[in-house]
C-alpha cells in the first residue's frame, strides 16, 4: 500500500515539551460546537421536542379557549386571552422536553465511546460539561423562541414587548437548567438510553397538570393546588406569565412580594427558585459526573 | 514468519515512553486485576501485550492512559506519572480503546476535527492534519459521510486517526482490529506499521498471536494480573522446544484420546509434549519431523485412520499454551475484559 500524502503526519513529536492544550474557554467552545453540530445534524430531536407543546399550544387553544379563557378572565380579569396564557406554559413546556435529551446525549456518548475518548484527551473535564450544557441551553433558548412567534401568530400578546420576550426565553432557559441537571443524573446513575427518556418524560406530564401552566390554581382541585405549590413548573410558568402578561401573577402567596413593585414582582421569586432549584441538582448532577470521570477504582 | 520481531528496537537515550513498577490494581469488589506489573518499553519499540480475557490487559491500559488511577506502584509515561500529572499524560499520547469510539452522527472529517480541536492542534494545521490522515488511512473518498454509514473496519480506521492528530510519540491499541475481517485487519496492521516506522512507539494489546507475531518488536504475556513471560516473538518461540506435528485422526473423543496415548508412548520421541485438540493431538517434540511418519504407523497399526497431518514450527499459540496451560481464546465476539465497563464509571 502506498503512503499517498502523509508528510505533514511524517514524524511523531520526538518531545514530549511542545503539547499544546486549549485554555479552559477553548475547551468549553470545542464542546459547545460539537453539540450544536450533532443538534443540527439530527433535527429529528429539535423537531421531536418541539412537536408536543405545539400541538398542545394549537390544540388547548382551540379546543380548550372558551372555557379555559373564561376561567382566566375570572382570575386575571378581562382582556387576558387564553393563548396569550398559554403561550409561557408552552415555553416552559418546551424546556421541559428539551432538557430530557440532554441526559439522553451523555448516555449517547458513553455507550459510542465519546465519553472515554473525552476523558483521556487533556480537555479540562469541567469545560467539557459546560461546553455540552451551554449548547442544549442554545438549543432551548431558539426553541422558546419559536414557540413565542408562534403564539404571536395565534394571537398572543407579550405585554412587556421585546424586553420582556427575551426574558421569558431566559425564564425558560433558567427553568431548564434543574431538569437538564436531572436528566443528566439519571443518565448517569442508569447509563441506559431507554431508561433515561422514560424517567425524564414520565415527570413532563404530571409536572405540567399539576400546576398552573394550563388554568389558574384557583380553578383546580386543592390536592393540585397544594402540589402546585412546590411544583417548579409554577414558578417558571409564573415568571414567564408575569413578563407576558405584563403583571405579577406569581401564584405562590409563600413569597408573595411587593419588593419590586408590578411585574417583577412575579418574575424574580419565580427566578430566585428556579436558580436555588437549578444550583441544588446541578450540585448532585457534578458530583455523580465528577465520580463518573474520576480515575478511582471502584 | 515474523515480520518484525528480529528488528533492533531503537536505542533508549533517555526516559522510556512506559515505565511501570510494581503496578497493582485493585477493583473495589476485591478483584486483583493487575498484580505487581514491571515493564519498561522503549520509545520507538513496538510492544505487544499478550494475555486471554480477563488476564489484566484493558486494566494495564486503562492506567496507562489515566482512566485508572493505579492501587500501588510507580507509572510514568513519556516520564509523566499518571497520578500528579494526568493531563501531560493525555496530551502526550493517543488511545484507541477497544469498543470503536466515533461519533457517528459526524462525519469522518468532522470527528477528525473534533479530535484536533480536543487536543488544542493550531487552527492553522487543521486542514491539512485532517487531509494527511484521511489519506492515511484511506478514507478520504468518503470524508464526509456520515460516521454511521461506515463498516466496522472504516470505523475503526477513523478511530484510528482521531487517535494520531496531535501527533503523539506514543500510542495506546487496545485490541484494535478484535472483530475485523482479515482484509480489514491487514489493512489495519499495514496502518500501524506505517506509523511506527515513523517513530511512534506503540503499544498494543492483542489476543491473536499472529498479530503480535507480525507486528511487534517484542512481548510481554499478561496471565491473572502477572506478567509471565517477556521477550520477542522469536525468543518466545524457542521455548517451545522442538517442532510441532499437528495429527488428524478419524472418530470422535476416544480414538483422539486413543492416538494421544499412542504418541505419549511412542518410544522414539522421549521428551514429548500431547495436547488433544478438536480434530486430533498436537505433537511437540524435538524429533517431530524425523519420527513424524513412524508416529502414523503406529496410529494405524493400532487401527487409529489417519485423516490428516503436518509438521511446522512452534507459533505464538504453541508458546502461548506452553506458558500458560490455555489456549489463548481468538474468539472475536468474546467478551472483553470483566472490569472494562467499571473502567469508565470511575
Amino acid at each position: 500500500m502506498s503512503t499517498p500524502g502523509v508528510e505533514g503526519t511524517e514524524t511523531a513529536s520526538s518531545a514530549t515539551d511542545d503539547l499544546s492544550v486549549n485554555s479552559f474557554a477553548g475547551d468549553v467552545w470545542v464542546n459547545f460546537k460539537r453539540w450544536n453540530l450533532k443538534a443540527v445534524r439530527n433535527p429529528f430531536v429539535l423537531v421531536v421536542s418541539l412537536v408536543q407543546p405545539v400541538i398542545f399550544l394549537v390544540l388547548f387553544t382551540e379546543v380548550f379557549g372558551n372555557v379555559a379563557g373564561r376561567a382566566v378572565e375570572g382570575a386575571l380579569g378581562p382582556g387576558v386571552t387564553y393563548e396569550s396564557y398559554l403561550v409561557p406554559a408552552i415555553a416552559v413546556q418546551v424546556s421541559l422536553a428539551a432538557a430530557v435529551t440532554s441526559g439522553v446525549g451523555l448516555v449517547n456518548d458513553v455507550e459510542n465511546g465519546m465519553f472515554e475518548k473525552v476523558l483521556v484527551s487533556p480537555m479540562n473535564r469541567t469545560a467539557v460539561f459546560i461546553g455540552k450544557t451551554a449548547a442544549e441551553l442554545f438549543r432551548i433558548a431558539v426553541q422558546i423562541a419559536i414557540i413565542l412567534g408562534l403564539g404571536v401568530v395565534l394571537g398572543a400578546e407579550v405585554q412587556t414587548g421585546l424586553a420582556g420576550a427575551l426574558g421569558i426565553v431566559g425564564v425558560g432557559v433558567l427553568f431548564s437548567l434543574w431538569f437538564v441537571a436531572f436528566s443528566n443524573s439519571l443518565a448517569v446513575i442508569t447509563r441506559d438510553q431507554e431508561s433515561t427518556i422514560i424517567g425524564g418524560n414520565l415527570l413532563q406530564f404530571p409536572l405540567l397538570f399539576l400546576s398552573s401552566a394550563f388554568l389558574p390554581l384557583g380553578a383546580l382541585p386543592n390536592w393540585i393546588q397544594t402540589f402546585a405549590r412546590v411544583n417548579p413548573v409554577t414558578y417558571g410558568v409564573d415568571a414567564a406569565r408575569s413578563l407576558m402578561l405584563d403583571r405579577d401573577v406569581m401564584t405562590v402567596s409563600v413569597i408573595e412580594t411587593e419588593t419590586f413593585g408590578g411585574t417583577l414582582d412575579g418574575v424574580v421569586p419565580g427566578v430566585a427558585v428556579l436558580a436555588g432549584l437549578g444550583l441544588l441538582l446541578g450540585g448532585v448532577a457534578v458530583v455523580l459526573l465528577s465520580r463518573a470521570t474520576s480515575a478511582d477504582v471502584r | 514468519m515474523s515480520g518484525r520481531s528480529e528488528r533492533t528496537t531503537p536505542s533508549d537515550g533517555g526516559e522510556a515512553a512506559i515505565d511501570v513498577e510494581g503496578l497493582e490494581l485493585v477493583y473495589g469488589d476485591g478483584t486483583r486485576a493487575v498484580d505487581g506489573v514491571d515493564m519498561r518499553v522503549p520509545r520507538g519499540e513496538f510492544f505487544g501485550f499478550l494475555g486471554p480475557n480477563g488476564a489484566g490487559k484493558t486494566t494495564t491500559i486503562k492506567v496507562l492512559a489515566t482512566l485508572l488511577s493505579p492501587t500501588d506502584g510507580e507509572v510514568r509515561v513519556n516520564g509523566f506519572d499518571v497520578r500528579t500529572a494526568a493531563r501531560k499524560v493525555r496530551a502526550s499520547i493517543g488511545y484507541m480503546p477497544q469498543e470503536t469510539s466515533v461519533d457517528e452522527e459526524l462525519t469522518a472529517r468532522e470527528n477528525i476535527r473534533f479530535a484536533c480541536e480536543s487536543y488544542g492542534v493550531p487552527r492553522g494545521e487543521h486542514a491539512d492534519r485532517v487531509a494527511d490522515l484521511l489519506d492515511l488511512v484511506d478514507l478520504a473518498d468518503v470524508a464526509d459521510k456520515r460516521a454511521e454509514e461506515f463498516s466496522g473496519g472504516m470505523k475503526k480506521r477513523l478511530d484510528a486517526a482521531t487517535a494520531l492528530v496531535h501527533r503523539p510519540p506514543l500510542v495506546f491499541l487496545d485490541e484494535p482490529t478484535t472483530g475485523l475481517d482479515p482484509k480489514a485487519r491487514n489493512r489495519l496492521w499495514d496502518y500501524f506499521e506505517r506509523i511506527n516506522d515513523r517513530g511512534t512507539t506503540i503499544f498494543l494489546t492483542t489476543q491473536y498471536l499472529e498479530e503480535a507475531d507480525q507486528l511487534c518488536d517484542r512481548l510481554s504475556v499478561i496471565l491473572d494480573g502477572e506478567i509471565v513471560a517477556e521477550g520477542s516473538p522469536a525468543e518466545l518461540k524457542r521455548r517451545v522446544d522442538g517442532e510441532i506435528l499437528d495429527v488428524q485422526v478419524e472418530g470422535g473423543e476416544t480414538e483422539r484420546e486413543r492416538a494421544a496415548t499412542v504418541a505419549r508412548e511412542f518410544p522414539a520421541f522421549g521428551d514429548v509434549t500431547v495436547s488433544v485438540d478438536d480434530e486430533g493431538v498436537s505433537v511437540t517434540a524435538e524429533t517431530a519431523r524425523k519420527h513424524g511418519t513412524d508416529l502414523l504407523v503406529a496410529l494405524r497399526d493400532d487401527g487409529i485412520t489417519v485423516t490428516g497431518f503436518d509438521v511446522r514450527a512452534p507459533t505464538l499459540d504453541d508458546v502461548f499454551l506452553a506458558i500458560t496451560g490455555e489456549e489463548l481464546s481468538a474468539d472475536p465476539d468474546a467478551d472483553s475484559e470483566m472490569h472494562e465497563t467499571e473502567g469508565v464509571v470511575g
